[in-house]
């Protein structure tokens, strides 16, 4: 199992390397430097001595191959450098986010996860029922509508009408358990048709099996059936989707984020790539790639870890 | 023998009581912990709701606003969005400040200085191609008060603030000066100022070099007085009026040297000033809070204000020390949703009132506010900003631009087309003043009865003068071919591309092809900056309340990459604009001003299009509250009715806990009729089974 992990994780150098490049490649085909340092600078006109100056100043001004060589070396030593527009720190900035990101996203996951698991098995139960076809009916409508429908009217009618909760906000140590509510019922809420069917086949398809029948005729009961037969063989494959998307709890969810005021790493990126931020941009690029592999990684162990038939090696 | 059965159905009761009772006692435990958890939740959920802010602030003078976004810089030298203004301006005063009442026109008035300062003229010795040359400049003296403190920091001394003295204006300036702070203002002052060039060009070397500016080399212009430490010079090579404009901007604020050598590049996040309020905390895409300042100096609210004002209660403050409040709150957040959500709340004091909030604060009957507003006690206010959008023609371009009559006609006859009302009304909720003239309202020369015969919509006219430019019904006379003209715009979301859309079709109606270009903002600048283009749309916002501000968009020297990006030139104009920049507020400045309105009305370089209107919706409980065209200190004037508040944010937000409680019970009873169904199904399996016929 080390062996796989450490290959793995040295296949990540190329791909680390090819996805710096093509970022590197991308943000040149589309912006110069002189258009870099005119949405940097505050000015409304800057003149062309003020530009030159800028570039100097960020480093733009030496060649491609020499920024490309600093850049790599830099972002393996997790050296993030400064934003090009407001000149903070990156690797604060990221320390500063990561927490109110996972703190939120962390939540909505594993509350999405939960209550997903939970109302699967209720439909699967009670398959057949009106209630397994309310659920089902109930899953496509929330899947049919889009994200920042609920936050909108997750905000009107728990803080709006019903006063419940502060529309956004933030705040540190357990006083943001006020702030954190609402994101994550809206969190939860939005995401749960999709899971729930998803869920809701993965624990059908184990009902099915030989293993279920055999033991319903040994006389075992439905329920034990179900949480100790079937659900243990659903999470498999639950695992396996659900363990590729931790890595991105930590760069957080823009919408949730901007709308409820959360001063994560959602907005972040975007930020960057709407103001130019080619540092930000890169940083983000590298943190995104690094953060992914090492999820491919975990889906694979977790895998392994699950599935007796499965072996890394 | 009849015992034993006896025995044993006693022992099976027995069994079965004892399993009954288990049952029982299961239900009842789980019946039991949920309603004991309900009942600790219930209380836990009455002690939250919707107030943002921690409950023992609900009766502290805090006045609340909103920040769009988190802001790039608070270092006054290059701070220049009026996001940023807001924290800046009352962290960081200058020498002048706005009259908060009198504002039309606006009015100018000692804030850190001790008097207006005097203006003399200076004669000097200068080099004019290689010959030395007499001219004859000016030179200001300032004189700021002696009472002036910065506010405590660690950088200090003991912590304790030190006092403000010239020096620290002439550092400002220094600054400013540097290269490698890339200030936006430097070019108002870089010819201007006896010595500044040769003090940029000294420090650009150093940049080169990636060595930090030299503020120790000396600029002649800049002199502190060597008898009073409180009276600094500005020396300047020409007559420049506008100074005093430059001085009541925060460009121009005392900056202690200490804390900028002290905080480093972390100054822009740790302003240390000497203004009504100072920075108690900043948490990045949060909050952003600021807190009175014991240093400030003795400054008051004003005791005279315009016809009206006292009578709106803007003088019930009057001679009380500012600021009146003891903190101010940002709420950073850039979604409108959620701004809006806040103010209706009651947590934020004010509001904008844009395209998405119009149909809720607007009765339906277009004019004043809506039912629902006007029960919660809201209160709008109208502020005209200084601005001018426009579109601009290329006068370099082949077909619009030129100076001969036929191209004149051309863009006259486009930019008659144009009807700017129906624009305002479709695009701005009719927030904005049609524009005639570069010059916006509230500003010298501005004439409200102007009209302007070559911008004003009439569609007749403008058919009749493209017929005379040489296109009758859009058709080139010579050639036969259809005019064909090309809109460059960087139009980005669904509004200005519907902007775009009705400026189009406008032009359309007289036969002319347009084509509308639309590029990403990065290379629709860069085009702008270049000249590709035939006509593009644009604005402007002023800097300071002088026509200056507005007329060198047309002037010669002013050309692409500067601000004129039409590529304007024309040598009575220039020659008007000079005069008129070296003189004050006079009459004959205004006939000058008007002079120079007229010949661009003529020469038609733009289609003035508006000028800029905002709305603004405050809170009942916020007092003082008058919309400056130009001043952003303002929330040092303002004051806040605590006990209103605290009402009336009790009453606007008692939470509802019945919806969430029914549904849940309702979920929770559907469970009951599904799980009789199954029960029921197992038991008709269990019935019909194989093993039971067997």
């Amino acid at each position: 199992m080390l062996r796989y992990v450490l290959r793995r994780l040295l296949y990540a150098v190329p791909i680390i390397l090819g996805v710096a490049l093509l970022t590197f490649l991308l943000f040149y085909s589309t912006s110069t430097p002189e258009q870099m340092a005119v949405r940097g600078l505050s000015a409304k006109n800057p003149t062309q001595d003020q530009i030159q100056a800028w570039i100097v100043q960020h480093g733009y001004d030496k060649s491609k191959s020499e920024q490309f060589k600093k850049h790599v070396g830099e972002m393996f030593l997790f050296r993030f450098g400064k934003s090009d527009i407001t000149g903070e720190s990156i690797g604060a900035r990221i320390r500063e986010g990561a927490l109110p990101s996972a703190l939120v996203a962390g939540l909505i996951f594993s509350g999405s996860v939960f209550a997903g698991i939970v109302l699967a098995l209720v439909a699967a139960y009670y398959r057949g029922t009106y209630m397994d076809r309310l659920i089902t009916l109930t899953c496509v409508l929330l899947m049919s509508i889009v994200s920042i429908v609920y936050i909108i009217v997750g905000q009107y009618t728990l803080s709006k009408v019903l006063k419940l909760f502060p529309v956004a906000g933030f705040a540190d140590g357990l006083e943001a358990w006020k702030f954190v509510m609402l994101p994550f019922i809206v969190g939860v809420v939005s995401g749960l048709g999709r899971s729930v069917r998803l869920y809701r086949t993965f624990m059908l398809e184990e009902m099915n099996q030989d293993y279920v029948r055999t033991a319903r005729a040994k006389g075992v009961g439905e329920k034990s059936i179900l949480f100790k037969h079937v659900l243990k063989n659903a999470m498999i494959p639950i695992i396996t989707s659900v363990v590729l998307s931790i890595p991105f709890i930590f760069l957080g969810n823009l919408l949730v984020e901007s709308f409820f005021g959360i001063p994560g790493l959602g907005g972040m990126m975007v930020d960057a790539i709407t103001n130019q931020d080619f540092a930000v941009v890169r940083a983000m690029v590298f943190l995104g790639t690094l953060l992914y592999i090492v999820g491919a990684i975990l889906t694979d162990v977790c895998y392994a870890l699950v599935d007796p038939r499965v072996r890394l090696e | 023998m009849s015992e034993v059965p006896v025995l044993l159905q006693g022992e099976t009761e027995k069994r079965l009581r004892f399993i009954r009772f288990v049952r029982m006692a299961r239900f009842r435990t789980s019946l039991w912990s949920a309603l004991v958890c309900l009942g600790l939740s219930l209380p836990a959920l009455q002690g939250c709701g919707n107030n943002p802010y921690p409950k023992s602030d609900a009766r502290r003078a805090i006045h609340y606003r909103i920040l769009a976004e988190d802001p790039k810089t608070l270092d006054p030298t290059v701070s220049y969005t009026n996001t940023e203004a807001y924290v800046v301006d009352v962290i960081y005063p200058s020498f002048f400040q706005y009259n908060y009442l009198k504002i039309d026109p606006v009015e100018l008035e000692p804030n850190l200085g001790a008097e207006m300062p005097t203006r003399e003229d200076y004669v000097f010795e200068a080099e004019e191609d290689g010959q030395k040359v007499r001219k004859t400049g000016e030179v200001w003296t300032f004189r700021i008060r002696e009472d002036l403190r910065f506010q405590d920091d660690p950088c200090f001394e003991g912590g304790k603030g030190r006092k403000v003295t010239a020096h620290d204006f002439i550092y400002s300036f220094k600054r400013m000066g540097d290269p490698a702070m890339h200030s936006p203002v430097l070019g108002f002052v870089q010819d201007k100022i006896i010595g500044m060039q040769e003090y940029v060009e000294y420090n650009r070397k150093r940049l080169d070099d990636k060595q930090s500016g030299d503020y120790a080399f000396p600029i002649k212009g800049l002199q502190v007085d060597p008898q009073n430490p409180h009276v600094f010079r500005i020396f300047l090579n020409q007559k420049y009026p506008q100074l005093k404009y430059l001085m009541a901007m925060h460009f121009t604020t005392p900056i202690p040297r200490e804390a900028v050598e002290k905080y480093g590049e972390d100054f822009k996040t740790h302003p240390v000033g000497c203004g009504p309020y100072m920075m108690k905390e900043y948490k990045r895409r949060r909050s952003l809070t600021l807190v009175k300042n014991p240093n400030y100096y003795p400054d008051f609210y004003p005791s005279e204000g315009m016809p009206g004002d006292a009578e709106a209660g803007l003088l019930a403050d009057a001679g009380k020390q500012l600021p009146l409040l003891d903190e101010v709150h940002f709420t950073i957040s850039r979604e409108t949703v959620t701004a809006w959500n806040l103010f209706i709340q009651g947590y934020l004091d004010s509001a904008a009132v844009n395209r998405d909030n119009f149909q809720q604060v607007v009765a339906n009957t277009g004019s004043g506010l809506s039912e629902e507003m006007v029960r919660k006690g809201l209160v709008l206010r109208e502020a005209a900003g200084m601005s001018i959008f426009y579109y601009a023609f290329n006068m370099d371009d082949p077909v619009v631009g030129g100076n001969g009559e036929k191209q004149k006609k051309l863009r006259k006859a486009i930019s008659k087309s144009i009807d700017n009302q129906t624009y305002i009304d479709l695009f701005l909720i009719g927030l904005g003043v049609p524009a005639e003239s570069p010059l916006p309202p509230q500003l010298e020369g501005y004439d409200p009865d102007y009209v302007n015969p070559n911008n004003t919509f009439d569609l007749e006219e403008a058919k009749r003068l493209l017929a005379e430019a040489g296109y009758p019904n859009g058709i080139n006379e010579k050639t036969g071919d259809r005019l064909t003209l090309y809109f460059d715009n960087g139009a980005g979301n669904a509004t200005a591309r519907q902007m775009v859309d009705f400026v189009v079709r406008s032009i359309e109606r007289l036969g002319i092809d347009v084509q509308s270009r639309t590029s990403r903002p990065n290379v629709w600048q860069d085009k702008v900056r270049k000249g590709e283009f035939q006509f593009i749309s644009y604005g402007w916002l002023a800097d300071y309340p002088d026509p200056e501000n507005f007329l060198f968009l047309f002037y010669g020297p002013n050309v692409r990459p500067a601000p004129n990006y039409a590529n304007y030139q024309n040598k009575r104009y220039d020659r008007l604009f000079e005069q008129m920049r070296a003189m004050d507020e006079s009459p004959e400045r205004t006939a000058i001003i008007h002079e120079m309105r007229d010949i661009l009305a003529e020469d038609s370089p733009w289609h003035y299009t508006f000028h800029q209107v905002s709305w603004g919706l405050y809170q009942p409980w916020l007092k003082n509250v008058k919309t400056h065209p130009v001043s952003k200190d303002v929330t040092k004037y303002y004051n806040i009715d605590t006990e209103k508040r605290a009402q009336l944010w009790s009453e606007w937000n008692r939470p509802n806990h019945w919806p969430w409680i029914l549904t849940l019970a309702a979920f929770v009873g559907a469970l009951i009729p599904a799980a009789n169904v199954v029960k029921r199904r197992r038991n008709r399996r269990i019935r019909k089974g194989p093993g039971r016929k067997a």
